[in-house]
């Protein structure tokens, strides 16, 4: 799987403009989408459809903290297989398991406007997450890969998995309600 | 004003744009830079979508069918598009109507839902297709030539919905361009003359389907935030609620002829359309084997009944903005789509909900139309000045052995995606596999809806578990799924076929559309040689473009072998008696040419890198009117 930092011509770092990425999506996708070759062979149509489903998955893996971690990783030739991540602290799991339970309850209830504010908080975990990860890889951009390192950021990769998927079925919860 | 339409016999063929609506079905063209709509077989930009099949072996289309509907309701098919892509035991078929459909007799037949007309027993695809080939014989009348047509579909439409509409376009005669999501058709239409950066989400509420997209117009690309919506509501389920008590009060249920509740849902209709007008409605009810009634309506009542429909649309929007991560304040402008937008309770919760007022000044049944004109010409000219990006509607996943489902593609993924996926054998030597693939966001297959069974064949045997299947699953621009394998274990990919088990083959519909034709096989044959004769002339068009263009990419050799496979096809469009022939002759130019078009689309792809289309982004958007603009002109505050 060729690089997503390759693919959109961007350089490959955690901190992303990602407006800009966004505007080189578009300009990428309007030299590529299928709309533009419709009066072209068909080998064409079938080269710059795969094309154009390289660069919206491309764009897929940068625009996602989590998938953008993983490929500047595999580009440092660290890949991290799923499931494979080192156990994540007990403290920290600690803290997961509650608000799983507080989660649970508040689905119970229904109660709508408790469940924004939960969903409000977890965003929140998930940025401070996210930002913990940049912290991280801003490291790895001065020097190449230690052990320890690399350790400490399949980490919190793990965390903010744990943090999305939070989130992910908080909003399921809340969508239930409707 | 053009009193003579002066006919240029060089002029190439014109595209056109279809709305294949529940109720209505309208074609529309681009002439002078503006969509229009043509002229149906009823003489109105809107043909009703109704086909009515007469004991002896007639069909009608529109008007003349429609007037069939109060004593022949069996016979006269309306709404077909609820029944697009759909089985017999879907929960759709089995609503409020009249209509008789043949009892399947295998669970193969039993996919497919048909019609049971005695004569004749059309699926959903062959009756639409019928509204298809008015609509294409009204634009051959007006236009002269047709060329390629872009035909909508509801951005909510899974892909058995899809494949069926393109296939309904295939049996009518009409090289489908693309399908095209209603709500980005709307949008294009509206967007295209006031071309300002910024959110926007489309209400499409039309016959019996309701879709709410969310989108972000920046710098001539239209990109699809979120889609959501309801594949089953829409005004027709307005009508039900008023028909269901309108018949409660004529007759006890046993007593429901089909006659009966077509005309009941004829009055509920009429009242529908007056309650948007007036306060209340008063209908007198002539309904045969009883005596005649008066039935009274208010528009509280109505709203009353109808408030579910409002709240499952309220749902939909809330979750699409949800999705796309914006809030209703962030919203520029709600544009309306559908006859249903017209429904006083409607504008309102629109308007509750987003905050300021709808923007309904193209004629909301016109709209979609419209914008299916606009991608239909932009195809045509291969045009790079506009660019829709839409999305996924439904996440697409995989069965797993646990009847679980393993998500391959997440909805609201921009299309055209892929994804790939690697399974193996569980048994010794087991040379077959079949992947069950479903749409939904459900975490049961069974609770998704089914899309369809691949059966893979051609694994070499070998011990369980060992086979590396690499299967990937490709959403084309038209939301539209392929599915290839390979096998990877053997060393050698070795290409695995895949079988669908929905839609029509091509075998099938080559078969339908011979039987179509009087003539039969020697008619097809013909239209294969026309529409090889078009595509071979297209293709050589482009290919000279690309040469003046990017010439500098080949080498001499190189170039003379495109230019001797040019003059080889050109000649074959001259000459040929059999499509085959062309067919070959593009084959083989795609062959001189497949290296140059892997560095054209290197070059293109450097350029986009480079920024250097920037430039021109910046000019069409200086030139835009600006939806404000617009709305200052027409005063509105």
């Amino acid at each position: 799987m060729t690089d997503p930092f390759t693919i959109l011509g961007i350089e490959p770092r955690f901190r992303l403009d990602l407006e800009r990425v966004g505007a080189r999506h578009r300009e990428l996708s309007r030299a590529l989408h299928p709309d533009r070759y419709v009066d072209r062979p068909a080998n064409e149509r079938r080269l710059a459809l795969s094309r154009a489903i390289e660069v919206n998955q491309a764009f897929g893996i940068v625009r996602d903290p989590v998938r953008r971690a993983l490929a500047l990783l595999a580009r440092h030739g660290v890949s991290v297989p799923e499931g494979s991540e080192p156990p994540a602290e007990p403290a920290f799991l600690m803290r997961m398991l509650e608000l799983q339970e507080e989660l649970a309850a508040l689905a119970a209830q229904k109660d709508v406007s408790a469940l924004e504010r939960f969903i409000e908080r977890a965003a929140a975990d998930e940025a401070s997450a996210v930002e913990a990860l940049a912290a991280g890889f801003s490291e790895l951009e001065r020097s190449a890969p230690s052990p320890e390192v690399t350790r400490e950021l399949i980490r919190r990769i793990g965390e903010l998995r744990y943090y999305r998927r939070l989130l992910g079925e908080a909003s399921a919860a809340r969508d239930d309600i409707d | 004003m053009v009193l003579l339409d002066i006919f240029d016999p060089k002029a190439p063929p014109r595209p056109i744009g279809i709305d294949l609506g529940t109720t209505h079905s309208i074609v529309a063209t681009v002439r002078e830079g503006r969509p229009v709509p043509l002229s149906t077989c009823d003489g109105t930009s809107l043909l009703p979508s109704v086909v009515y099949y007469s004991p002896e072996g007639g069909i009608l289309v529109g008007r003349a069918a429609a007037a069939h509907v109060t004593r022949e309701p069996e016979r006269t098919i309306q709404s077909v598009k609820r029944f697009m892509g759909r089985g017999a035991d879907d929960p759709e078929t089995k609503k409020l109507g009249a209509y008789r459909f043949v009892e399947p007799e295998t669970p193969e037949a039993a996919k497919v839902v048909r019609f049971d007309l005695g004569w004749t027993r059309p699926s959903a695809v062959e009756v639409s297709a019928e509204i298809l080939k008015s609509l294409r014989r009204s634009a051959v009348d007006q236009l002269r030539t047709v060329g390629g047509a872009v035909i909508t579909v509801p951005a909510y439409f899974d892909d058995a919905q899809r494949q069926a509409t393109r296939d309904a376009g295939r049996l009518a005669g009409l090289e489908v361009l693309r399908l095209l999501n209603e709500p980005t058709a709307a949008a294009l239409a509206y967007g295209l003359e006031k071309k300002q950066n910024g959110l926007f989400v489309v209400f499409d509420l039309g016959g019996g389907t309701f879709d709410v997209t969310v989108l972000r117009l920046e710098d001539g690309v239209f990109q699809v935030q979120s889609t959501g919506g309801d594949s089953a509501l829409g005004g027709d389920d307005m009508d039900r609620e008023i028909a269901e008590r309108l018949l409660a009060t004529l007759a006890p249920s046993n007593a429901r002829t089909p006659e009966l509740v077509s005309l009941a849902l004829e009055l509920a209709r009429e009242a529908k359309h007056a309650l948007t007008e007036r306060e209340a409605v008063e209908l007198d009810v002539h309904a045969p084997g009883a005596k005649p009634a008066r039935f009274s309506l208010t528009r509280v009542e109505f709203e009353a009944w109808i408030e579910p429909l409002i709240a499952r649309t309220e749902r939909a929007c809330r979750r699409a903005l949800r999705d796309a991560g914006v809030s209703p304040a962030e919203v520029d402008g709600v544009i309306l789509v559908g006859g249903a937008t017209r429904v006083p309770r409607v504008r309102r919760a629109v308007k509750e909900l987003f905050g300021k007022e709808p923007l309904a000044d193209i004629d909301p049944d016109l709209v979609v139309a419209y914008g299916a004109a606009v991608q239909a010409d932009l195809l045509a000219k291969a045009s790079d000045e506009v660019l829709l990006l839409d999305v996924l509607p439904l996440s697409l996943g995989v069965e797993t052995m646990g009847g679980g489902v393993d998500r391959i593609l997440p909805r609201n993924t921009t299309i055209p995606a892929g994804a790939r996926s690697t399974f193996t054998t569980y048994a010794d030597n087991q040379t077959g596999f079949e992947i069950h693939v479903v749409q939904g966001e459900r975490e049961l297959a069974r609770d998704c809806r089914s899309l369809a069974r691949f059966s893979l064949k051609g694994v070499p045997p070998m011990p369980a578990g060992m086979a590396r299947l690499e299967v990937s699953f490709d959403v084309d621009e038209n939301g539209l799924l392929h599915v290839t394998a390979l096998e990877r274990t053997t060393g050698r990919s070795q290409t695995v076929e895949v079988r669908p088990s929905y839609g029509l083959s091509d075998e099938e519909v080559e078969r339908m559309l011979i039987d179509a034709l009087d003539h039969g096989e020697e008619d097809l044959e013909l239209r294969r040689l026309a529409d090889a004769r078009v595509e071979g002339e297209r293709i050589v068009l482009a290919t000279r473009k690309g040469l003046a263009s990017d010439a500098d990419l080949l080498t001499p050799a190189e170039r003379e072998a495109i230019e001797r496979a040019l003059a080889a096809l050109e000649g074959s469009i001259r000459t040929a008696t059999a499509a085959r022939t062309i067919e070959l002759a593009i084959d083989a130019l795609a062959t001189a040419t497949h290296e140059f078009a892997g560095r054209r689309m290197n070059r293109a792809i450097a350029a986009a890198i480079a920024g250097k289309a920037v430039g021109e982004v910046e000019q069409s958007v200086a030139h835009a009117a600006g939806i404000e603009a617009h709305l200052a002109d027409k005063g509105a505050h």
